[in-house]
């Protein structure tokens, strides 16, 4: 699990430029719903989360502002910057909201405490007032800056620190109050549950609250994104001005989500990267917990052109830009008109029948990862768990790989293949009671294996008969059966 | 004798032609089972997962893997992608029916490999429930055949041809696939066709087959 530093800064929507001092102020959105509120309105009742007309009742000499993100995202770029001197791998969740894998900057800071250190200094440079949590994984960073005060919260145990926190902390309302009405209260009492218990009734929302009570981070499903899915726009003359870039914003979005759609995907996280007429090129990553739709991801990628431009951080303005999507996810995506939303559930109601008739270790999933044999390539994991580390690198190149086709079919254990040789060459194989004449054959090909731990290299042929093709290896003077191209 | 180019998956476009001299097209079907009989080797496996690719782009598929031989890596390289194939290892023929069942009610498509010793009665109660829950099932018997009338269209692996290799040199690239089918999809004239696979490494969205009769 991936160690997060979470910057967060409540009211972060009150410190636009435009916000008014010496009055009680609250900000609502698009919706309706207070989102921020100051010192002064807080003390007479208001809450986040009310509707405006109820807030205004109890404040009425508050002055009411329309969210503007924008707007505050353009006060939030010096923030940003300021984070990015320290740790270049920042993800914007929204202005005010940010987070920080610090696997690398631990290495060079020395440790977590010098880290957060050196970030608490330099943000409160900039922008005082900001929330520090630092655990495993977005959420539990998230709750952790929530509850930090005003010293940074560095949690060691995660799993620890979440299961004292209320189960509304899921965000789920329907699952929550059945949470409730089961008796579990909180996240710890939710992560005590198994999991295939909790998958079995909630299904898949279940089973993610289930990860996130149990200190684990959502799931990622790793996907190959072809190079021709990074979509980019180029502009001439540079855009300078906030009508072209949303439009320029909208657009490019739309090719973007256009573009991943076919592979059943779509982006929880995605990089806008701008190039300025002097040269200058900025990148800036944005991340969502779910899956970014149209809407979202065009409104997040004018807000920081906006705030760039506005900021003068791309002198001349934009000439290119370009997204680059990652972290794909399968949920979320908007369902195509062949599809139905009930098919999913149906899926998830008929492994858990098959799991209760042969278990858990008969339902399987697989991941692909690196390797040279078809059954070293397949990380196998239980449906409904997450697939273990994949140790081998499947991007990486690896020699002496077997070419596709692979075989459709291979025995979890190679098996006794009798072969008759002549000169070297093979000339029979043995399927069943009868011989097969072999029509030809590819190899040897020499597999040198792991010989420092006592493994002894192997000759590997394609024997192909009559009755099929076969992918077979010479072991210690015995052959043996690892494939079968059915 | 020219080929004619045919999708071997799409629901869509599955529908046999009536007329016996046109390109006939193998596809796995709502509501329809079809019937893969050959030994191993006979190249069914990689057929099947062909069939079912179409249908992972919309949805999950489900294999039943009697064996516990089957492969990913083959369903990825014919377009299926990772997260939408679940594969149930059921060597048990108790279970196996129930199994195929539960798979039937909630997948769009089941590819199920059919262990000895199942009934001629239950094999036709999950062709009954496929086409109750319009699931599109593919059956491959390992010891045996399918009773008659099960399946819509039978398909019967005749031989198999591989290039690529010679003695000793190159690798496998193409085979070419002698399959005999019956049954209604078949409009009930025995045929035999011939299918040249060479789409590696495939790519979604589709595995494209070249079919043509020959007889």
């Amino acid at each position: 699990m991936a160690r997060i530093l979470c910057i967060w800064f409540p009211d972060w929507p009150l410190r636009r430029p435009d916000t008014p001092t010496g009055r009680p102020i609250q900000v609502v959105d698009a919706s309706g719903t207070v989102i921020a509120l100051s010192a002064d309105a807080r003390a007479l009742g208001a809450r986040v989360g009310m509707r405006r007309r109820q807030a205004e009742a109890l404040a009425p000499t508050a002055v009411t502002l329309m969210s503007d993100p924008g707007a505050e995202a353009v006060a939030f770029e010096p923030v940003a910057r300021a984070v990015e001197d320290l740790v270049p791998r920042m993800e914007m969740a929204a202005p005010g909201l940010v987070y920080l894998p610090t696997a690398g900057a631990v290495g060079y800071y020395g440790s977590e405490d010098a880290l957060v250190g050196k970030m608490v200094a330099a943000v409160e440079a900039v922008a005082p007032g900001g929330r520090f949590g630092l655990a495993d994984g977005p959420f539990a960073a998230r709750m952790a800056a929530e509850r930090a005060g005003d010293a940074p919260l560095i949690v060691a145990d995660t799993a620890a620190f979440l299961a004292g926190i209320d189960v509304a902390a899921l965000g789920v309302e329907e699952l929550v109050d059945t949470f409730r009405w089961l008796g579990i209260g909180t996240l710890g009492d939710l992560a005590g549950l198994p999991r295939e218990a909790v998958a079995s009734r909630f299904g898949s929302i279940g089973l993610e609250a289930h990860r996130i009570a149990s200190g684990e981070d959502r799931v990622v499903h790793p996907r190959q994104i072809h190079d021709e899915v990074v979509v980019e726009d180029t502009f001439d003359p540079p855009l300078d001005d906030f009508e072209r870039a949303a439009f320029a914003a909208r657009a490019l979005a739309g090719r973007l989500l256009e573009a991943v759609a076919p592979s059943g995907a779509m982006p929880h996280r995605v990089e806008v990267e701008a190039e300025a007429a002097s040269g200058v090129i900025r990148a800036r990553t944005w991340r969502s917990s779910h899956p970014f739709s149209e809407v979202e991801l065009a409104e997040r990628v004018r807000w920081q052109l906006r705030a760039w431009v506005e900021s003068g951080g791309v002198p001349g303005g934009v000439v290119r830009l370009r997204l680059v999507p990652a972290d794909l996810s399968d949920r979320g995506r908007q369902l195509r008109l062949d599809e139905d939303a009930a098919s999913e559930l149906d899926a998830w109601r008929a492994l858990s029948r098959a799991q209760g008739l042969v278990g858990p270790d008969a339902v399987l999933q697989a991941v692909p990862q690196g390797g040279r044999d078809p059954g070293e390539r397949v990380l196998w994991h239980r449906w409904g768990e997450e697939p273990g580390i994949v140790s081998l690198d499947p991007s990486s190149p690896w020699p002496g790989r077997l070419p596709e086709p692979s075989p459709a079919l291979v025995p979890p254990r190679p098996r006794p293949f009798e072969v008759e040789w002549d000169g070297g060459f093979p000339t029979r194989v043995r399927l069943g009671s009868r011989w097969e004449p072999v029509l030809g054959w590819a190899g040897p090909w020499r597999q040198t294996g792991r010989w420092w731990e006592g493994e002894a290299a192997a000759d590997r042929y394609q024997v192909v008969t009559s009755a099929g093709a076969f992918l077979c290896e010479v072991r210690d003077g015995r052959c043996w059966l690892v494939g079968v191209y059915d | 004798m020219p080929l004619d180019r045919a999708s071997l998956l799409s629901g869509a476009l599955s529908a046999p032609s009536p007329d016996p001299v046109a390109p006939f097209t193998i596809a796995a079907e709502p509501g329809r089972v079809l019937g893969l009989v050959g030994p191993p080797g006979s190249g069914l496996t990689r057929l099947a997962l062909g069939l079912l690719a179409g249908f992972s782009r919309t949805g999950m598929v489900a294999v039943v893997d009697v064996r516990g031989w089957l492969c990913p890596v083959a369903a990825w390289e014919v377009g299926i992608a990772p997260d939408r194939l679940v594969v149930v290892r059921c060597p048990e023929r108790a279970a196996w029916l129930r199994v195929s069942a539960a798979l039937i009610e909630g997948f769009p498509a089941v590819y199920a490999e059919v262990p000895s010793g199942v009934s001629d009665a239950d094999l036709r109660r999950l062709g009954a429930l496929s086409r109750a829950r319009r699931s599109a099932l593919v059956l491959r018997p390992l010891g045996g055949d399918l009773p008659g009338g099960v399946a819509h269209l039978r398909v019967e692996a005749d031989a198999v041809v591989w290039s690529g290799v010679d003695r000793g040199h190159g690798a496998l690239v193409q085979r070419r696939l002698t399959l005999r089918v019956s049954g209604k999809g078949a409009q009930g004239i025995p045929r035999t066709i011939e299918i040249v696979d060479e789409g590696f490494p495939v790519s979604p969205p589709a595995l494209d087959l070249a079919v043509h009769a020959v007889g």
